[in-house]
């Protein structure tokens, strides 16, 4: 692997770091979900500071090139936490709708109370 | 029996002051409540002004959950069973007391006011579509359903609770496939409808493949996953 390579993949794998580390210092995004991303980033710049992890890996599960075990390795990933976010927003949307129709119901139960008050006057 | 028609209203105003009135007409001892499911044109001022039973949903929320809203008033206020009525004017008011009348004979959980049940074959792209639901509904619980897609259906007491309380059950051929599977008594009348009064139904065909097809596959995995 040349140098230049391995200079280029440290630096994205610093600067998608900072970038993760300046949103959370940002308060844009949760702790609890910015986590994945700490962690993956940080993964990120130890397979580009030791590429021989790469290629232990792949030459054990018989891979042709080690840049094939990386994709296919950072495609189960994603996959895994877009169904994640998947069923995330089911259930946001779930709580959504759940918070509408109490919102919807007590207003219909204050508009009757207020109905009752009218008629007692 | 108290039962309370469900009315689910999305930009419906031009013709739920009709509706409602010939409900109130045909059925005068039948509770009814609007949902309005947070319609941009004038249907809560419509409910409002004409001074019927309404709730209104903040934003739009789309029909299961519209549906859910009125499930939680009917559970909430004591009601024992609950009819699902188009705004639009297809389903007839005429119906509920034979479908009330129904349940009670046959003690069951759902009736649903069939079109097809008296022979009358669907036709189109519908039929298709209709036809292909009941073959999997009979395939997956041997329960046969003429009209699966029939948006006039009565649920009972106990229904009212599992809409009231479950996760994702909706007003859907799936969910009738679903409760057929777990035994519940679902029962069909012969029943005529009429063409919407006005309005835009977005049942063009495109739309139509795409909820069969969607119908058909969450008949078959809450078959195999639930």
């Amino acid at each position: 692997m040349s140098i230049a390579l391995r200079i280029l993949l440290v630096a994205g794998a610093v600067l998608a770091f900072a970038f993760v580390a300046q949103r959370i210092r940002k308060s844009t995004v949760l702790m609890g979900d910015a986590i994945f991303w700490v962690a993956l980033s940080g993964l990120l710049i130890v397979l580009a500071v030791f590429p021989e992890i790469t290629f232990f890996f792949s030459d054990l599960f018989g891979f042709v090139s080690p840049s094939n075990f990386i994709f296919l390795f950072i495609i189960v990933l994603l996959m895994a936490k877009m169904f994640a976010n998947s069923s995330e927003i089911s259930l946001l949307k779930h709580r959504v709708n759940e918070l509408a129709q109490e919102n919807a119901l007590l207003e219909r139960s204050l508009r009757d109370r207020m109905g009752e008050l009218e008629q007692k006057k | 029996m108290k039962i309370l028609a469900v009315i689910p209203a999305y930009n419906e105003q031009e013709c739920i002051v009709d509706t409602v009135d010939w409900l109130r007409r045909e059925c005068p001892d039948i509770d009814y409540l609007v949902v309005n499911d947070g319609s941009k044109d004038a249907t809560a001022d419509l409910c409002r002004a004409h001074g019927f039973s309404y709730v209104s949903l903040p934003i739009n929320t789309r029909l299961t959950s519209a549906f859910r809203c009125g499930m939680k008033y009917a559970y909430r206020n004591g009601y024992d069973a609950v009819v699902q009525f188009d705004a639009d004017g297809q389903h007839l008011p005429s119906y509920i007391p034979k479908l009330a009348a129904a349940m009670q004979e046959h003690d069951a959980d759902i009736v649903i006011a069939s079109r097809f049940l008296d022979g009358t074959k669907p036709t189109g792209a519908r039929g298709v579509g209709q036809r292909l639901i009941t073959a999997l509904i009979k395939l997956t619980t041997g329960t046969t359903i003429t009209d699966p897609t029939s948006g006039m259906r009565l649920f009972n007491r106990n229904m009212i609770e599992h809409f009231t309380k479950d996760f994702d059950i909706a007003p859907e051929p799936d969910t009738v496939a679903l409760m057929a599977r777990k035994h519940k008594t679902i029962v069909e009348i012969p029943a005529k409808m009429q063409e919407r009064q006005g309005g835009t139904s977005y049942l063009d065909l495109p739309h139509i493949v795409s909820y069969m097809g969607r119908t058909c596959l969450s008949i078959l995995l809450f078959q195999w996953l639930r």
